[in-house]
């Protein structure tokens, strides 16, 4: 029998999810990935985990504890370390021991696998390798998963990268070739295109965030569905392009967190990109990294530029009317600008 | 040259001698106090943790005094204590004010130096070994006279005189100019403070883990240790200290790279990976509490911090296991002194009832069983508030 193998829909799944699954699959599991986050999964993984931490670790737990009794393995990443750097390089403390934070689980936990990410130390390949060893593979059968898997992750990549959201690129990869079906608002190719309106206007919006907050729609309250209906179309961090990356982290200050660096040069990006009208940063309360880097952001890259840019902090208790209200208004405030500007573009 | 450097506990002794004998001006702004907390968080970005906030306050203090270079410590780590320096100038920076950055970090010492030779002249890499010298003296003192204080409060005869006899030799320790003075006065204090007498009554004893600045910073933990000591006759053991935090990276005393590998080693089966903070001597003080006759664990923390969030989750498991009463103090600019006051009075009322059990259980000489840990697997599952005596949050 194929076993069981569950990923928990959360922190960095929207990330790496497809080559995962890549991997795991042709290390002949079967994947069980957690649903989407809704309000049972929220409040079980609050009720488990301690109160002051951010609350995509809290929505992790929430997942984790979904999947306890449905699989017979939970494989969780430990991503130490992503990029080789002249200095050393890290993720955020709570990803780099998130199996070690999932030990004492309240109510016991199926046996974990360790998917380490340490490329400080080992290139990428090994820490697959190792989880090919735990589930019993060849290294031969790893290494054709591992380069089916760097092919479907390369896919998602150009996916992410058109402008889609990471939950319709997976549909789209799932279903091979539609995109998500149903739901009336969110879906579609490409980026979200906003509803025309009576005035005309059509603004772009850069959503710069984690991948945790920017790709669950509870946590982030449907902000893109929100801009959307305003009338904006919506530009994911995902969708700048990689030599563009490449020219803003040469003029970012060093920083030891990978993942915030990118954020800082996306948004940076967006900054700077002629077809981008404003920029809105999602983070969730008490990140860490974030907290700094945001504020390095204020006083670094934003000064001097003369484009609106709002910051929207999520957490457990955010309400959608919160984020739809603040999304609305800067959706109309952008629109009034560009009008008055008179170089708006029209449709 | 007028060098500033936040206040951690009296780390700023050994500093102020250390920056002295290096041939600069030390500034050594007040004492931090609810008015620098204010002027930090005034300024600092809105959830960054709590020893950001205090330090910048100090380094407004400073530059006030008019200070002209302000010293920190900096680092490429997965902790946010990393990039405080680099932050918290660019901050200063854009209030207005002018100085000269100084941030001592293993990555960039060569900027470090370019800085005191500018300040200071070539001359100043001869003074190094000097400065050293009574920077490491003035420090170990500073753990001696702390150490002894931390035994004799809940020992105290006359309530109020370990901390009155602190602060004198502190003070004293302060005005030694010379390693030879600072001998001098070591040998003075063990004799006096020898002779004082000392209490027979039974002490609890409390190991204290958490956070280094929170730890450590009497002015933001509410004297957590002292308090601790004189109310409630508890002798409490904090993992870490302010001689540990300075001379560590300067490998200036090889017991502290011991202890700080043992540390590791003893956490690793809960924590393998480096998380840049106080992590593994944290766990490692929790894993080794019942071993070394404590009666509890205090577990204090800013928060938001990261390190200590992680093993915030851990704890409970690891206490569970063992048996041990942990309490956790999370603390930030909001917390209220009435708040930890009660929290600490019904945990200290917990350790108490217990140890009267158990000497009652031994009178009826049925030994109870070795408080030993029944490792993660064998835990039960965790329940929070049968042992952490109701301390969630702050």
């Amino acid at each position: 029998m194929r076993k069981r193998i569950g990923v928990p829909r959360a922190l960095m799944f929207y990330k790496y999810y497809p080559f995962i699954k890549g991997f795991l699959e042709g290390c002949g599991c079967q994947v069980v990935a957690s649903p989407p986050t809704d309000l049972d999964i929220l409040e079980e993984g609050t009720r488990s985990c301690v109160d002051d931490i951010c609350v995509a670790v809290k929505v992790y737990f929430g997942h984790v504890r979904f999947l306890v009794d449905k699989v017979d393995a939970i494989l969780v990443p430990r991503l130490v370390s992503v990029e080789r750097r002249r200095h050393d390089t890290f993720t955020c403390p709570k990803l780099i021991a998130a199996p070690d934070m999932l030990r004492f689980l309240p109510g016991g936990l199926p046996p974990v696998l360790e998917w380490v990410v340490d490329l400080r130390r080992a290139p990428w390949w090994w820490g697959c390798l190792r989880v090919a060893r735990r589930l019993g593979a060849t290294p031969c059968q790893a290494w054709e998963a591992y380069r089916r898997a760097r092919r479907d992750q390369e896919r998602y990549e150009r996916l992410l990268g058109a402008g889609m959201l990471p939950e319709d690129a997976l549909a789209v990869m799932e279903n091979g070739g539609n995109p998500s079906q149903g739901g009336e608002g969110p879906g579609g190719e490409g980026p979200r295109e906003g509803f025309p309106l009576a005035g005309g206007e059509r603004v772009t919006v850069g959503v710069v965030g984690h991948p945790y907050l920017v790709g669950d729609r509870l946590l982030n309250k449907d902000l893109f569905h929100w801009l959307s209906r305003g009338g904006a179309r919506c530009l994911p961090g995902t969708a700048v392009p990689a030599w563009q990356m490449e020219r803003e982290l040469g003029s970012l200050p060093e920083l030891s967190w990978s993942y915030e660096r990118e954020l800082l040069a996306t948004a940076s990006a967006f900054l700077g990109r002629g077809d981008v009208d404003g920029v809105i940063y999602l983070t969730s309360f008490g990140c860490g990294p974030d907290s700094m880097v945001m504020e390095m952001f204020k006083r670094e890259v934003l000064k001097g530029r003369d484009k609106p840019f709002m910051e929207i902090v999520l957490d457990e208790h955010s309400a959608e009317a919160g984020v739809r209200t603040r999304a609305e208004a800067f959706v109309d405030m952008l629109r009034y600008r560009s009008g008055r500007r008179g170089g708006g573009r029209r449709v | 040259m007028r060098i500033a450097f936040p206040h951690m506990g009296n780390a700023c002794i050994p500093l102020r001698a250390l920056v002295e004998e290096l041939g600069a001006e030390a500034v050594v702004p007040e004492r931090p106090n609810a008015e620098t907390l204010r002027r930090g968080i005034r300024h600092a970005p809105e959830f960054v943790c709590l020893p950001f906030k205090v330090t910048l306050g100090d380094c407004l203090n400073a530059l006030d005094q008019g200070a002209d270079t302000l010293a920190m410590v900096c680092g490429m780590w997965a902790c946010r204590f990393g990039n405080y320096g680099r932050l918290q100038h660019l901050i200063l920076r854009d209030l207005g004010y002018r100085f000269r950055s100084l941030l001592i970090g293993r990555e960039d010492m060569k900027a470090a130096l370019e800085v005191f030779v500018a300040g200071l002249g070539r001359r100043f890499y001869a003074r190094i070994p000097g400065a050293l010298a009574i920077f490491r003296a003035k420090a170990s003192a500073v753990e001696e006279i702390e150490r002894w204080a931390r035994w004799m409060r809940p020992r105290d005869t006359r309530p109020g005189r370990a901390d009155e006899e602190m602060s004198r030799y502190l003070g004293l320790l302060d005005e030694a100019g010379s390693v030879r003075g600072v001998w001098e006065l070591r040998r003075r204090f063990r004799e006096e403070a020898g002779s004082l007498p000392a209490g027979e009554e039974e002490v609890l004893r409390v190991k204290l883990v958490g956070e280094l600045y929170v730890l450590l910073e009497p002015a933001l933990n509410f004297d957590l240790v002292g308090r601790l000591g004189r109310q409630w006759r508890v002798e409490a053991r904090p993992v870490l200290s302010t001689y540990r935090w300075l001379l560590g990276p300067l490998w200036l005393d090889p017991r502290i790279q011991l202890s700080g590998w043992r540390a590791r080693r003893r956490a690793r089966p809960y924590l393998p990976y480096v998380l840049g903070g106080e992590e593994h001597m944290t766990l490692s003080g929790v894993l080794n509490a019942p071993g070394e006759g404590c009666d509890g664990v205090i577990h204090a923390y800013p928060l938001t911090c990261m390190p200590e969030n992680i093993c915030r989750t851990i704890i409970p498991g690891l206490a569970e296991g063992a048996r041990l009463p942990y309490l956790d103090l999370c603390f930030d600019e909001h917390t209220s002194e009435a708040g930890v006051e009660t929290r600490l009075e019904a945990f200290v009322d917990l350790m108490r009832a217990r140890r009267e059990k158990r000497a009652l259980r031994k009178d009826k000489s049925r030994t109870s069983p070795p408080a030993r840990f029944s490792g993660a697997s064998t835990a039960p599952p965790v329940s929070v508030a049968a042992c952490s005596g109701g301390g969630r949050g702050a």
